[in-house]
């Protein structure tokens, strides 16, 4: 080995060979320069001691740690990070559960309009279908029910002839209730019902005061929806 | 060996080792458990301080550096891929980086004068030292290691304290740095040659080798 070759290695020798992939034979091959070459055995005896004093520095710097103060910076911004997270978290929550209650309302919101509008259509479907009807059977007077454009009708009829009793009625026509609209009559009903004549009052129908204590049999015609359309009073 | 300690490592057992890896430990801290980050940092601080402080001779930077990285690892947990590195390995990664950072800055300076108040210099019970003077003159001589360690250049600073102050092996080292072996090996040779140089001028009486090529 010449020199040049010893200080590519020499300078090493003193760790562990195997470990750092000195070959065993170019470490004899090392040792054995050294102990023929003068320069080469001061430059690792030089070494030598180099590394005894980094092994004294490393010794006096082995305990060393981080101050205390560090973690606890470390913990309070921990601390403070989840707390944030935690706020994060609650207000993305908050924000999803407003933003479904807003959709569920106007989900809900559009479907009641749309079945409202869908009323509506078969309202103004069936109306001119029952003025037909009306048209061929004019004299259907056994029907229990009749068709709330004939009910109208009536009520125009009433109003025209200025009659002060309104709640009497003749034969078995219906007195359609004001603000009341002409419905299809499929699933409707006619209820039998007991009350005093004032109460036609608050369905809208103007009474006579002298005698609205009166106690009345009254046929309802209810509606779809279960309330009152029409009143009769029954013979 | 390592057969026959996981044999007579019972179920419980296994399940606390489980319970305090480091990736498990970082997945706990991701989520929120305090407890988990500071076992974490407890693990590992130590290691990133000795290595910064050996990199910059400064106990502040220092500190700053090991702040910094865990500072990291808390705000980025999700960065480290423990299929890559272990956690070891990122920290040293991030804590080098910060030290490269950290020397590009300061201007070349050696802080001699510093006191290090976590052992770096020495009392007179870290060192065995027969008499005061004695201590001293061991003091002293310290102090130029260092200041001969911090003149270095950072790259072969950095293998001069991972392959003789750290004692890892040159596999480990360039693993820890991300560069071969080779490269591990010639840093290391030319900062020895370096380092040697130095010391040698700062004897009272130079002797025999004293040219670092």
């Amino acid at each position: 080995m010449k020199c040049e070759e010893f200080e590519a290695v020499g300078l090493g020798l003193d760790r562990e060979s195997a470990a750092h992939g000195l070959d065993p034979m170019e470490f004899a091959a090392a040792m054995e320069h050294a102990d023929t070459c003068a320069r080469c055995a001061a430059l690792q005896e030089s070494w030598q001691d180099a590394r005894a004093e980094l092994q004294a520095l490393r010794e006096v710097t082995q305990g060393a740690g981080a101050p205390l103060r560090v973690e606890m910076r470390l913990r309070q911004a921990f601390w403070a990070k989840r707390r944030a997270l935690k706020i994060r978290s609650f207000a993305l929550t908050g924000t999803w559960v407003l933003a479904s209650a807003t959709l569920l309302i106007v989900g809900m919101s559009w479907w009641n309009w749309r079945i409202a509008q869908e009323n509506i259509s078969l309202q103004s479907a069936s109306t001119p279908l029952n003025a037909a009807e009306k048209k061929e059977a004019p004299t259907n007077t056994n029907s229990a029910l009749v068709t709330v454009s004939e009910v109208a009708e009536n009520i125009q009829h009433d109003t025209a002839s200025d009659t002060t009793l309104v709640a009497a009625n003749d034969a078995e026509d219906f007195t359609l209730l004001p603000g009341s609209l002409p419905q299809e009559t499929g699933d409707a009903a006619v209820v039998r019902v007991r009350l005093q004549r004032g109460a036609l009052g608050e369905l809208g129908l103007p009474v006579n005061e002298e005698r609205a204590g009166e106690w009345i049999q009254v046929d309802l015609f209810v509606g779809q929806d279960g309330q009152p359309q029409a009143v009769r009073l029954p013979r | 060996m390592g057969l026959q300690a996981k044999q007579n490592v019972g179920p419980g057992e296994l399940r606390i080792l489980e319970e305090t890896r480091d990736d498990v430990l970082l997945r706990r801290a991701a989520k929120g458990d305090e407890d988990a980050f500071t076992l974490l940092y407890r693990r590992h601080q130590a290691a990133l301080y000795r290595f910064a402080l050996r990199m910059t001779g400064n106990a502040w930077a220092s500190e700053e550096i090991v702040q910094d990285v865990f500072m990291t690892l808390m705000r980025e947990p999700k960065k480290y891929d423990a299929e890559r590195a272990a956690l070891p390995a990122y920290l040293y990664g991030i804590a080098r980086n910060r030290v490269m950072k950290h020397l590009e800055r300061l201007p070349r300076e050696v802080a001699l004068d510093e006191h290090n108040e976590n052992g770096s210099r020495g009392g007179p019970g870290v060192i065995n030292a027969v008499t005061p003077m004695h201590w001293a003159v061991r003091q002293e001589r310290l102090e130029q290691v260092r200041a001969a360690v911090l003149e270095l250049p950072p790259e072969f600073r950095e293998a001069v304290v991972l392959c003789e102050l750290e004692e890892l092996s040159y596999e480990e080292a360039s693993q820890r740095i991300g560069c071969p072996i080779g490269t591990i090996r010639s840093r290391l040779h030319r900062g020895r040659a370096l380092l040697l140089a130095k010391l040698e001028m700062l004897r009272d009486v130079p002797r025999r080798y004293s040219a670092a090529r």
